[in-house]
């Protein structure tokens, strides 16, 4: 979180930048009655190695946050850089290659694509990558290690347990080496013994270095988390 | 995308939809190949046997009055002039011998007893006229009391063959077969008419050629045979029953037409309107089907769209997930129409192999079921190569018709929302 320079005699620290800086984020939502903001002028700011979990009430803008450091929605006002990068007026494709890029996605429903493999499933950013990384298999292997799937490649997701296909959902974010793992309510359809197994590769991934923000309404990961925000009414209240 | 994701990412794109959307696809163009090779297919046997016509060719004729100094005759002069028109590479003369003529024959036919009373039209014509279908120097008067060399119709040896011999237990025969055989001729004599006063001339007619420009009920004679029996008959023996001019090109032929007929002599087109005719008849069959294949086809591109509207509603949040792993909606734009052209690609494929297939079954049946009749040919379809072609494209195009709609739908899914429901 930190680097040194050297200064005269002295070695100080130097804080790095933030990985996430939003400032006056507004997203407001018309549900055809009339505009209805869901996000009220958010102010954050996550360094690079952050485990930050965001809680509060259902309704309260937590996925909507989520959306927007991913690049999913680009429909806000204010300020939203992340790994280096300005959502703000992105074009389509240089939002698509920001996702295939910089972060990764878990999702609460796993969302693997039923029809393909596990080792297909963890390789469909490559899909979309500009160039493709020209060594799809061996980041599909590395990946699968991490979640302790390296075996089951050749698996189709029906084959799976659910904590085995949120496993595979965190290789398939982790393929392209991002620079943060966005998680919504990633142990939510999980039982507690197979969710505490997730939150201990989320430990480990952190424990790596991987900045994570993840929504959740699970003591384990909120406990797991090195800062906690909670979101009421749009706003960061703590 | 890259092309070999996309490829990819197609290629294990199949389900039940995919099947009932190629349906629609393969039923319109195996129809439209099936019935517009079907249609160039007959067109090319009235073409080419039963109304042989050259596209070079008019035959030009005495107008109907007498004006002028053309008095309605075609005498050597105006064939003369009609030699020197622009584009004319030959001019044949043609006259008719002007007394009825009849054959009895009573003797051997290819092994079989015959016996027969016929009347015979004779038409006597330069031998350039005939010159690709009888051997060098065989079509000239021999003078009389020679057998006189006699070309006969390529139809007529058809028509024999199909209706006349099997009716009546003859032999079937063949051009080669019909070269050299003689029958006795008797000019001036008729079993329908009163013939006129003169001699009755008796002689024997011996075949040297078949061709396709021959009388389908009737002897084409050396011009001089012709000329030398109306003499010894005392009819006109000096005036041309018709002229055949060659154009160099059938481009030509209009003008040329139009050069005959300023000249106040009428061009014979009955045979040439009757092609034209029976060709447009097939035409505008074969359009009339051709149509209804593309209305098939519209149809499909319906039902295309329809499936995969339902399939891209279905697949929303995998589509959504894409996008969250890096697609953007051009990327979701390309995949869907892909999957479609993918799927309009194996229709038209399919259609195309499906009516070659059953053109195959056709002519097979046709060969061994159908009795044998005149101008029966071997295959009723004509296959060009840009008929499967335009098969194989018309089943992509109606798939990107059917996809667009779909495509752009998959391109506007809005993945946050889309990604929002926990199901």
């Amino acid at each position: 979180m930190c680097s040194t320079r050297r200064s005269g005699f002295a070695i100080l620290p130097t804080p790095m930048p933030p990985l996430i800086v939003i400032r006056a984020l507004t997203r407001t939502f018309d549900d055809g009655a009339g505009p209805v903001p869901v996000l009220r002028g958010v102010d954050l700011e996550v360094r690079s190695g952050e485990f930050v979990a965001l809680v509060g009430r259902s309704g309260s803008g937590k996925s909507t946050l989520l959306h927007v450091l991913g690049g999913l929605d680009s429909r806000f006002e204010g300020v939203v850089t992340v790994a280096g990068t300005s959502l703000a007026g992105l074009s389509d494709q240089a939002l698509a290659r920001f996702r295939n890029e910089q972060v990764g996605f878990v999702f609460q429903s796993f969302h693997l694509i039923a029809r393909l493999t596990v080792g297909q499933n963890v390789a469909l950013p490559a899909s979309f990558s500009a160039t493709g990384p020209p060594d799809v298999d061996a980041r599909v292997q590395d990946a699968l290690e991490r979640v302790g799937l390296a075996d089951k490649t050749a698996r189709l997701p029906a084959q799976l347990s659910g904590g085995e296909r949120q496993r595979v959902a965190i290789a398939r974010a982790l393929f392209a080496r991002p620079k943060v793992l966005l998680c919504d309510e990633p142990t939510g359809n999980l039982d507690a013994a197979t969710a505490e197994g997730i939150v201990a590769h989320f430990r480990a991934l952190n424990a790596e270095g991987l900045t994570i923000v993840a929504v959740t309404h699970e003591a384990r990961l909120r406990e797991a988390a090195s800062r906690v925000l909670t979101l009421q009414d749009g706003r960061v209240v703590a | 995308m890259r092309f070999s994701a996309l490829r990819s990412l197609v290629g294990r794109q199949t389900g039940r939809g995919a099947a009932s959307s190629i349906f629609g696809v393969v039923v319109g163009v195996s129809s439209l190949v099936f019935f517009v090779a079907l249609g160039l297919g007959v067109g090319r046997v009235v073409r080419e046997k039963i109304f042989p016509t050259d596209a070079t060719l008019v035959e030009v004729i005495p107008s109907a009055l007498s004006l002028g100094p053309l008095s309605g005759k075609l005498e050597q002069a105006t064939v003369d002039r009609l030699a020197a028109l622009p584009h004319v590479a030959h001019a044949w003369r043609k006259m008719s011998v002007r007394v009825p003529a009849a054959s009895v024959y009573d003797g051997d036919f290819f092994g079989q007893r015959l016996r027969v009373g016929v009347e015979i039209v004779a038409v006597g014509v330069d031998p350039g006229l005939v010159e690709a279908d009888v051997a060098p120097g065989t079509f000239d008067d021999p003078g009389e009391g020679q057998p006189l060399p006699s070309v006969i119709s390529s139809r007529l040896i058809e028509l024999y063959d199909k209706t006349f011999a099997p009716t009546r237990g003859l032999p079937q025969l063949s051009p080669q077969m019909i070269q050299g055989f003689t029958f006795p001729v008797e000019f001036n004599r008729s079993f329908i008419v009163a013939a006129p006063a003169g001699p009755v001339i008796a002689a024997r007619a011996q075949v040297v050629g078949v061709s396709d420009r021959g009388l389908l009920a009737g002897l084409m004679v050396p011009l001089a045979s012709a000329q030398r029996l109306n003499r010894q008959a005392h009819v006109d023996a000096d005036t041309f029953t018709a002229v055949v001019l060659h154009a160099g090109t059938p481009d030509a032929v209009p003008g040329l037409v139009a050069e005959v007929k300023a000249m106040g002599l009428r061009v014979d087109d009955k045979e040439r309107r009757l092609a034209e005719n029976t060709g447009a008849a097939i035409v505008v069959t074969t359009a009339a089907l051709g149509l209804l294949s593309l209305l098939i086809c519209v149809l499909a591109a319906f039902n295309i769209a329809h499936a995969l509207s339902a399939q891209v509603r279905a697949r929303e949040r995998e589509l959504a997930v894409m996008r969250a792993v890096g697609a953007s909606k051009r990327d979701l734009v390309t995949l869907v129409l892909a999957e479609a052209l993918a799927l309009g690609l194996a229709g038209g494929v399919g259609g195309s192999a499906i009516a070659i297939l059953g053109a195959l079954v056709v002519d097979m049946l046709s060969a061994h079921v159908l009795p044998e009749f005149p101008f029966k040919p071997e295959s009723y379809f004509l296959w060009p190569w840009w008929l499967p072609v335009t098969g194989v494209a018309l089943g992509v195009v109606s798939a990107a018709i059917g996809a667009w709609w779909p495509a752009r739908r998959a391109g506007a899914i809005d993945p946050a929302r889309a990604l929002a429901g926990q199901g």
